[in-house]
């Protein structure tokens, strides 16, 4: 579904050049969970934002459903409709109420009536037990709840993968759990996921495969059990003794 | 009171009833200022449509140039220009430059508020570019994750937020340029300001014309004042709590 060869990603800066990705292959296939971890720094947000070009990458290829779309002339819009993102800071739009932030796209890009759209939000809605706050606006939310319509919002677009960004590193401690209870929800239903994430217990029990990344590269992937419990990269080992 | 008014001659106070009557009543003179009212509110109006919609476009080629700087590279210098050449040089010149010169045949009334139009563009512009570029990153991204163009990732999600940043500062821009307007009597408009001062010019009275023409104005403003303020608590109503 996904296919990455060789991806490379340098920042220019005024420091000089800075090489965040230096050369990554994978394939993410359908249904698959793909939890990545790593130290701070380490690129794993800029390998997801690579994904859906919100990073340009410098180098390599990035394929989705057979089309590469870090080609030039390649209709990044559309291909971001099939990819919901879901943002460490939730960035809900705050001068929408809660419905009009979902159905905004959908409706903007006329693949729904204002009506089917709605209807689809409320049903979305309903399903993580927000329906009551349809009229709210973002700012009356808190954290939690505020991310888990982040990922309603992604989708209403009825995409094909589902890809996250620190999805609870900005919440407070007790807003976790709700949040990973959405995506969980998610991944039972068969959605393919890729999750840059912290959070070491949801990549145990979600987890089709793990990734470690570290200074631009993958060091490690293997299935949850094998990866926590057998590692074999030193700096693998080395992390997993700090984070757990 | 009495050392205050001692050089004042009490036929001052004593008159003012025979003034007032002179300055407004006879022949109907309060018309000066009534349309002088009317003149200066149009002209303010016209400007400050005319400004918003400038102001807008030149802060939108501004930031796409800004963002991608092969875009809009000849459009950008020209903006650029305009906002260095009206906010370099005063009102007043533009103006007389304006109806003198560049529009010499055109209705002066209209020509004047294209004048002040194309100032008040100016400032806004550096307003509105501001404005957008408090909008948080993250809302494009949001916006074009979702498959929106960047067109409409501006008009539907960045737009809408900048304009609720910088509303309070375009709105006090216009409270500014209804102020301004005040020196269109320069080129022979008959604006509020200078149809107070044909009332004096006629009557050699300019206690009474030039006060009221002041009154007007500040009530004007302050009227606009409190539009301000309750636009203000409207807008911030989506960020309570």
């Amino acid at each position: 579904m996904i296919s990455v060869k060789n991806l490379e990603k340098t920042f220019h800066t005024q420091r000089g050049d800075l090489q965040v990705l230096k050369g990554i292959n994978q394939e993410i296939q359908k249904g698959e969970k793909v939890v990545v971890v790593g130290p701070s720094g380490s690129g794993k947000s800029t390998f997801l934002r690579c994904l859906n070009l919100l990073e340009m990458p410098t180098g390599g290829e990035v394929w989705f459903e057979g089309t590469q779309i870090n080609a030039p002339g390649c209709d990044v819009d559309q291909l971001r409709r099939k990819m919901g993102m879901v943002f460490q800071h939730f960035n809900l739009f705050p001068h929408l109420s809660v419905l009009k932030n979902i159905t905004l796209a959908p409706v903007t890009l006329k693949l729904k009536s204002e009506k089917e759209a709605e209807d689809k939000a409320m049903q979305l809605l309903k399903r993580i037990g927000l329906q009551d706050k349809a009229n709210a606006y973002p700012s009356q939310l808190s954290g939690g709840q505020q991310q888990r319509i982040a990922i309603v919002r992604a989708l209403a677009m009825e995409p094909d993968v589902m890809l996250f960004d620190e999805p609870t590193s900005a919440l407070d401690p007790e807003m976790v759990g709700e949040v990973l209870q959405v995506m969980k929800e998610l991944a039972h239903e068969g959605m393919t996921m890729v999750v840059v994430t912290h959070e070491m217990n949801f990549a145990r029990e979600v987890a089709t495969r793990v990734l470690f990344m570290d200074e631009g590269l993958v060091l490690e992937e293997a299935k949850p059990d094998e990866f926590f419990d057998h590692p074999k990269n030193p700096r693998l080992q080395d992390f997993l003794s700090k984070v757990l | 009171m009495q050392t205050l008014f001692a050089s004042v001659p009490l036929s001052f106070f004593s008159d003012l009833g025979q003034q007032f009557y002179d300055d407004f009543i006879l022949k109907d003179r309060y018309m000066y200022i009534v349309q002088g009212f009317a003149n200066t509110v149009v002209i303010t109006l016209v400007a400050v449509i005319i400004g918003i919609i400038l102001g807008t476009l030149v802060a939108l080629v501004r930031i796409t140039h800004q963002n991608n700087p092969k875009k809009l590279r000849i459009l950008n210098k020209i903006c650029g220009l305009y906002l260095t050449v009206i906010r370099g040089t005063p009102v007043l010149v533009q103006l007389m430059i304006m109806v003198y010169f560049i529009f010499a045949s055109g209705e002066t009334l209209l020509v004047a508020m294209l004048a002040f139009g194309i100032n008040s563009g100016a400032y806004v512009a550096e307003v509105i570019r501001s404005g957008i570029q408090s909008v948080d990153r993250g809302q494009i991204e949001a916006g074009r994750s979702l498959g929106l163009n960047s067109r409409t990732t501006m008009s539907k999600i960045v737009l809408p937020q900048a304009f609720k940043n910088v509303a309070p500062a375009v709105f006090n821009e216009f409270i500014a340029l209804l102020k301004e307007t005040s020196i269109a009597g320069y080129v022979g408009i008959q604006d509020l300001t200078k149809g107070g001062d044909i009332i004096r010019s006629i009557t050699y009275d300019a206690f009474m014309p030039l006060f009221l023409v002041a009154a007007i104005y500040l009530v004007l403003v302050i009227l606009l004042t409190m539009c301000l303020s309750k636009l203000e608590r409207r807008l911030h109503q989506s960020d309570k709590r």
